[in-house]
């Protein structure tokens, strides 16, 4: 067991490592969500939405496609980068498949943290989002990246092995995110307002149960796509 | 023998659906207030119940497959997912047909509306991925894997559906169109506006915990007018007595009651499952859902033993599929 966590860790930070000479993923996202912030707010901050609940429900779609199509472009990184540098072979002898999958998992797991703080600052300074539940705005926010992460890092895995990978990566991935995302949107327009924690609870609780399962769901997948 | 018993089955599954469609059209009554546009829910259920059932079957063969490695696990998997997709975009087309003739929209992001479309997408996404491997046994074991995958997150749409229901287009809320789930609030001699009914609240009469409205009910432009009398228990929070509208199946329920400002919340509500208490359309509809599971079966299988037979045949002339 030590020995697994020892080894994910290993590929976690080998991850960490070979990204951030090249910052390919990152820059990727980042750019990404500046550019959909940017014109978001050109195209809403002279409109002066007053705060009814659609506008909250307004804001949080838009925070979401931002994040989303932002992650679709850099998720799928670590294990294309892997094949286009023939190094999967090397990989496969180096570690056991679980560890192979909760390093990337981990890797995903911190470009998300560090997507949706840049992305959601840049919509609270351009498109003067205002967050009156912060914690509840963080937790759904931790909920829905844990979610867009278990759900995607398997089929990362899958469509490196397969042609056309990045429109292929976000043609998988988007039927499987619809129930997070709907209620991560609704737990983010929420928590936007000000119903403190308690009012976000259920949807906070819907998160981490679909990213349990979609995680659980990848332990026991994982090898079967590794080997092929 | 075999064969001709599947001759026979073929036969017969032709006859049978050909005998729910007479039915369909001939036997079944009209369901009031809904027209001929009604009958369509003995094809839209049944298609919609396959479509559920190929993807659970796809994902259940494709289990088969990573477990026991058979080639043919796989092309049963594919066989399923094919014919669910086929199914799911009939009973798609069906709803939005009759959703369109009815309420007047043709599509509503309903939850099961949602959960119909995400099926579809999966589907679609699931061809798209085995269109992108080239290697065979690479591609039957990635796309089992998808299928298990996908088929773990969609029970997660049952969860999202409460939180969408406000918008529901499916029974047991209302059917009339320009009208919403919400009702009507009015106050003892008011009149409002119900769908195309309008609703003239003559008074609103107390006895005990039991409270009865009396309504009058017409059509806007319409000269007769009908008295109903929709009742509520204060004690217990619930609708008592819910008289049905003049000419059509729809009831009227008393959904609240505020006795300090003396108004009342009205609505209409939908017979829910009183299309189904009818036997001649209880049984056209079973067999309509034997005959579309029987024909799906017999699709899967056909479609599955042609793969089996491309693969064998791809195999011995050395040709990569």
């Amino acid at each position: 067991m030590r020995a697994l966590f020892a080894a994910a860790w290993a590929v976690f930070v080998k991850d960490l490592r070979s990204e951030l000479r090249t910052r390919y993923a990152l820059n990727a996202m980042v750019l990404f969500a500046a550019c959909t912030a940017v014109m978001v707010s050109i195209g809403t901050t002279f409109i002066g939405l007053r705060r009814t609940d659609e506008a909250l429900l307004i804001q949080a779609s838009l925070l979401w496609i931002a994040l989303l199509f932002a992650a679709m472009s850099g998720l799928a990184r670590s294990f294309v980068h892997e094949e286009e540098t023939r190094t999967l072979a090397a990989l496969r002898m180096a570690a056991p498949p679980l560890a192979v999958y909760l390093g990337k998992f981990l890797f995903n797991v911190a470009i998300l943290v560090l997507l949706s703080i840049v992305t959601s600052l840049l919509f609270i300074i351009f498109v003067r989002v205002h967050v009156a539940s912060p914690l509840a705005f963080l937790a759904i926010l931790a909920g829905g990246g844990l979610c867009l992460a278990s759900a995607t890092t398997i089929l990362a895995a899958m469509i490196a092995q397969a042609s056309f990978k990045s429109a292929l990566f976000a043609v998988l991935a988007f039927p499987l995110l619809v129930p997070p995302l709907v209620v991560a949107i609704q737990g983010t327009a929420l928590s936007l307002g000000d119903g403190g924690l308690a009012l976000a609870l259920p949807a906070l609780q819907f998160l981490l149960a679909y990213s349990v399962a979609t995680f659980v769901a990848s332990l026991m997948l994982f090898p079967f796509v590794w080997e092929a | 023998m075999v064969q001709q018993m599947a001759q026979v089955g073929k036969l017969l599954i032709g006859v049978w659906m050909a005998g729910v469609a007479a039915a369909m059209f001939l036997i079944v009554p009209q369901y009031e207030g809904l027209g001929n546009a009604g009958r369509i829910i003995i094809m839209h259920v049944p298609t919609a119940w396959v479509s559920v059932l190929a993807f659970a079957l796809s994902a259940i063969f494709s289990g088969l497959y990573l477990w026991r490695r058979k080639p043919a696990y796989d092309d049963y998997a594919l066989a399923a997912a094919e014919g669910g997709f086929l199914f799911t975009a009939l009973a798609t087309i069906t709803g939005m047909i009759f959703s369109e003739v009815v309420w007047g929209v043709f599509w509503n992001w309903d939850p099961r509306q949602t959960s119909i479309f995400v099926l579809l997408l999966i589907y679609a996404a699931l061809f798209a991925l085995r269109s992108a491997i080239d290697d065979p046994q690479r591609r039957r074991q990635l796309s089992a894997v998808y299928a298990l995958f996908a088929f773990v997150t969609v029970p997660f749409l049952v969860f999202v559906a409460p939180r969408m229901a406000e918008s529901t287009l499916h029974p047991n809320c209302v059917f009339i169109q320009g009208s919403h789930c919400d009702g009507i609030t009015l106050a003892e001699g008011r009149i409002g506006l119900l769908g195309d009914h309008k609703l003239h609240l003559l008074e609103l009469e107390r006895q005990g915990d039991v409270v009865t409205a009396h309504v009058l009910v017409g059509e806007p432009g319409l000269a007769r007018e009908t008295l109903l009398r929709p009742s509520f228990n204060l004690a217990t929070g619930t609708m008592m007595d819910r008289p049905e509208f003049p000419g059509v199946r729809y009831q009227l329920g008393l959904e609240r009651v505020d006795l300090a400002s003396n108004s009342a919340l009205l609505n209409i509500e939908a017979p829910g499952t009183g299309v189904l208490a009818n036997r001649t359309t209880l049984y056209t509809f079973l067999a309509s859902t034997t005959g579309f599971t029987a024909l799906f079966i017999w699709m899967l299988h056909v479609r599955a033993t042609l793969l089996g037979i491309a693969w064998t045949l791809a195999q011995r002339e050395g040709v990569r599929l």
